[in-house]
């Protein structure tokens, strides 16, 4: 065997995996194909069927002619396996809306798939109302399928996943800075969580359906919020039918969804309130929320919005909960009251839910470490022999934890920074370009000026858009999977 | 099977990762947060925490815990945490323990009130097997049930052995007495089929019966030797131990480097001699003769010293040689340059706990953990699966064989003709990651 400069991985084993999960995705098409034959809409069914066979032949060919050698899944591999799997769903996943004639172009298609698997909701797609039923199912589909995790469904529901580098993807997928688990297996972990997830979107989907919302509209919207995707239905949204009823619910369950699903478990399963209590993100959450819905409720106020208070106090909250756990379901235009209020938003997207939630954002539980070890440098500039150390939970953290937290939340503004310059130099106003780069980044798919507004995706360069497709994975990821395929150390030996 | 592993040492995190293998559930607890990032990405569930701290046990869910193995460095914590797990509802405690004190038999039923089912001492297991190993120095590896009725040897076979070259299924008559059941080659086990070749310098694991022990020898190529003289390098507690055991069947000398353990050892092991030196500088080697010994084996803190010595004492004419071998990954290496016996505490311990996991009564079982398969004595119970049928009919996964049974105190080789009864004795080859189908099959 020659020498190689590059790593050694094992791409057969990544293949088969990918193709076993593409199996899943074609599984999952059956669901809106049989919703577009219920309405009638044959050739939106057609294009669903065509694509599930083309997805299924795909990942048959893909277990008949690559055959791995080697069972070993390390890091490099379940890295790069978490990574790329989210670009062949999207591939994939995009056929649909191409075959059935909803997006005429390959970028557009990719951008909005890859916008709902990563539960970020920017659209490019206008007249959501006479879009056919298929089409407007498969998008909230997506953000649910992609809310939880592809990988962690697959984990859950097939066994071949559940060997050592199972547990790295585990890992690799899951938010959070440290991985809790629920149960010894992993499998059993993955099961637990997807339970739940499925009986809050049951939950939520009757209590919408009490609420007059028509079953269609009410799965959509559940699937939208549970994985705080925020995907709509139609174009004006949520917001446009005018039901605090509706919105309540729909509140309710972004504030549950933005919460750690392990430490719901904990308590609705094993009845541990004890861990609520003592959970300080959980806390910090409430707080923000509480702080932020207040502030944007006393301005709304000053600044005369909407008709009365109980709309301003619906908006306030409303809008907080939308920002803060990233669904990004639309309610009112503030930019012509200012920038405040986006700015506000801007921020809450950035701090996210809490980790292990299905939110976005940078999550609340770094913000609380990034804060608490603030605190601590600046008690040690007065006393400079003070050892210190960043509590969370009653208990002390590892310096090494603190800071891949620190690295991880540079990272972030890194990134941010330097999507929102790329798209100044296409041609987007310095301010747009902030918040669409940070909403993007933190999969909460608001735009703000040129890509505010139901499909004002679309108006972006080519460019543009893939550009934020990718920031999109990135932030789902939680960056390092993604980025540390673009380091030297990941290909070559060295 | 839930199973609690307290504190994520050598042992612990061996024992944690190897039961993930088996598809048991796994909770790792330890107080040091470091430790338990070398688990990370096993298939387990990794929790800080101190063995001995109600709160946690009590987060870990001991009450429907169906293992509690408490192996943390200290004795005392152990034996605490398991009687701590046995009163919140564990189903079976295991202690590791480190003085011989508590394993005679008259003090079970004191630890058994007190709520530790089972002591695992590896230091002592250890002696006993190189004691095993000293008495058959033709074997790598040597287990037996009800004192050899049934055996399983593992042999290194050479270009003399006349089994070397044949396939399996044509050994013709030698087949009636002696079943290969697996093959080490290249560092990977296998089961063999009728079609493989048996080659030099692989490791075959053969199973036979008593009266056909010598005929196994000579087809082996094999000679016996009886050991008279064994030379020890290292005085830890294996040592101490093994001198213990042997008594004055031997004669022994201990080499030890630091002179007050040579004191405690000479005040223990009245029948040995102790040496003070460094066993791995060859003035000392040479002084004490070491061409002169039958056997020798290395204790020695460091596996790379063990190797190398034992290397260097089957250079100056030792024929057997046996070496403690810590780090997992040497083994292999070790076992490639024809080092007689690997002991390795980790695995030792391996084997007690999958016997607690096969069998609830530890005392009517054995197993026996090799790096990457195990060897284990079963009861077949009324019932069971293995009865139904033939052997041949069972449909047995390809990573397992059975290689003997014990019925009524005979021992009897299986082929697929064996039709298993309630109440029989069984030896199982199977690879790592398959015991635990033994117990659907069995149980």
């Amino acid at each position: 065997m020659s020498r190689s400069r590059f790593q050694h991985i094992n791409y057969p084993i990544v293949l088969r995996m990918i193709a076993w999960l593409l199996l899943i995705e074609a599984f999952f098409m059956l669901v809106p194909m049989a919703i577009s034959i219920y309405y009638g809409e044959t050739r939106v069914a057609v294009s669903f069927g065509v694509s599930a066979t083309i997805t299924v032949l795909s990942g048959i060919m893909m277990t008949l002619f690559i055959k791995p050698t080697s069972q070993s899944m390390r890091k490099r591999e379940g890295l790069l396996l978490t990574a790329v799997v989210w670009v062949f769903f999207s591939l994939f996943g995009m056929l649909p809306f191409l075959l059935s004639g909803a997006i005429d172009n390959v970028t557009d298609a990719f951008f909005e798939t890859m916008a709902g698997f990563t539960t970020t909701g920017a659209t490019v797609l206008t007249g959501l109302e006479h879009m056919p039923h298929g089409v407007v199912f498969w998008r909230s589909m997506m953000q649910w399928i992609g809310g939880m995790g592809i990988i962690l469904f697959t984990l859950a529901v097939l066994p071949m996943l559940n060997v050592r580098g199972g547990v790295s993807l585990f890992n690799s997928e899951v938010t959070g800075i440290t991985h809790e688990k629920l149960r010894p297996r992993v499998s059993q972990t993955a099961k637990q969580l997807w339970l739940m997830y499925l009986i809050f979107t049951a939950v939520m989907t009757v209590l919408l359906v009490l609420g007059d919302m028509g079953w269609f509209d009410a799965l959509c919207y559940t699937m939208a919020t549970v994985s705080t995707g925020g995907y709509t239905t139609s174009d004006a949204g949520l917001w446009a039918m005018h039901s605090t009823y509706i919105n309540v619910v729909v509140m309710v369950f972004m504030f549950l969804c933005g919460i750690n699903f392990t430490l719901i478990y904990k308590v609705v399963v094993r009845g541990n309130f004890r861990a609520v209590r003592f959970n300080d993100s959980l806390k910090w959450f409430t707080f923000v929320i509480i702080l932020f819905s207040l502030s944007v409720f006393v301005y709304m106020n000053i600044m005369g919005f909407g008709k009365d208070v109980g709309e301003r106090l619906e908006l306030a909250v409303f809008d907080t909960l939308s920002s803060i756990t990233s669904t990004g379901f639309a309610s009112y235009k503030y930019e012509n009251h200012g920038q405040f209020i986006s700015l506000l938003m801007m921020t809450l997207m950035f701090f996210g839910g809490m980790a292990g939630s299905t939110s976005g954002g940078a999550k609340i539980d770094r913000m609380m470490v990034l804060i608490k070890n603030t605190r601590n440098e600046l008690y040690r500039i007065v006393h400079s022999n003070a050892v210190t150390s960043v509590r969370v939970d009653g208990k002390s953290l590892p310096h090494e934890l603190v800071e891949k937290v620190i690295a991880f939340l540079a990272i972030y503004v890194l990134v941010f920074v330097v999507v929102a310059v790329a798209l100044t130099l296409m041609g987007l106003p310095i301010f747009d370009a902030l918040f669409t780069s940070m909403s993007t980044l933190s999969n909460m798919g608001f735009g703000c000026g040129v890509t505010d507004g139901v499909g004002a995706y679309a108006a972006l360069p080519m460019g543009a858009k893939w550009l934020l497709a990718f920031e999109m994975m990135v932030g789902r990821l939680e960056l390092f999977t993604v980025l540390a395929l673009f380091t030297r150390t990941f290909w070559l030996k060295d | 099977m839930k199973i609690i592993i307290a504190g994520a040492g050598e042992v612990g995190t061996h024992l944690a990762k190897m039961l993930s293998f088996e598809k048991q559930d796994i909770i790792a607890l330890d107080p040091d947060e470091r430790r338990l990032a070398n688990l990370d990405n096993y298939n387990l569930m990794a929790i800080q925490g101190s063995a001995i701290a109600f709160a946690d046990l009590k987060r870990v869910g001991i009450g429907t815990a169906d293992l509690f193995v408490a192996v943390t460095p200290q004795e005392t914590r152990n034996l605490l945490a398991c009687m701590m797990a046995k009163s919140m509802g564990a189903k079976r405690t295991v202690a590791r323990i480190d003085s011989g004190e508590f394993i005679q038999k008259n003090r079970k039923s004191f630890f058994t009130e007190a709520g530790v089912d089972s002591l695992i001492y590896p230091e002592y297991l250890a002696a006993s097997e190189i004691v095993t190993a000293l008495k058959h120095t033709w074997v790598r590896n040597w287990f037996e049930m009800l004192d050899g009725e049934l055996i399983v040897v593992g042999v290194k076979l050479r270009a003399n052995a006349a089994i070397v070259g044949r396939r399996l299924r044509d050994l013709g008559t030698i087949s009636g007495f002696l079943h290969v059941n697996a093959i080490k080659r290249n560092r990977e086990t296998i089961i063999p089929g009728g079609n493989d070749v048996i080659m030099e310098n692989d490791v075959a694991y053969i199973a036979t019966t008593r009266e056909y022990i010598d005929r196994v020898v000579e087809l082996c190529g094999k000679t016996r030797h009886h050991v008279q003289r064994v030379l020890i390098m290292g005085g830890n507690r294996i040592a101490a131990e093994l001198g213990k055991l042997i008594g004055d069947k031997y004669k022994v000398k201990i080499i030890e480097g630091d002179l007050d353990r040579c004191r405690e050892l000479a005040d223990l092991l009245p029948y040995c001699n102790i040496v003070n030196g460094d066993a791995s500088d060859t003035d000392i080697m040479d002084e004490e003769g070491v061409g002169d010994y039958d056997a020798f084996v290395a204790l020695s803190d460091s596996s790379e010293r063990n190797i190398l010595s034992c290397v260097m004492a089957k250079e100056l004419g030792v024929t057997k040689t046996v070496a403690e071998v810590e780090n997992i990954q040497f083994i292999a290496e070790a076992e490639s340059l024809n080092i007689g016996t690997i002991i390795n505490k980790q695995l030792i311990a391996s084997s007690r706990i999958f016997q607690t996991m096969l069998d609830s009564d530890v005392d009517n079982s054995k197993c026996l953990a090799l790096t990457d398969a195990e060897v284990a004595e079963l009861e077949v119970q009324e019932g069971s699966k293995v009865t139904r049928r033939m052997v041949r009919d069972l449909g047995l996964s390809t990573d397992m064989t059975i290689a003997g049974l014990v019925r009524d105190g005979v021992g009897h080789l299986v082929n697929g003709d064996t039709r298993l009864l309630p109440g029989d004795h069984v030896v199982v080859f199977c690879l790592s990651g398959s015991i635990h189908k033994i117990e659907k099959l069995f149980g």
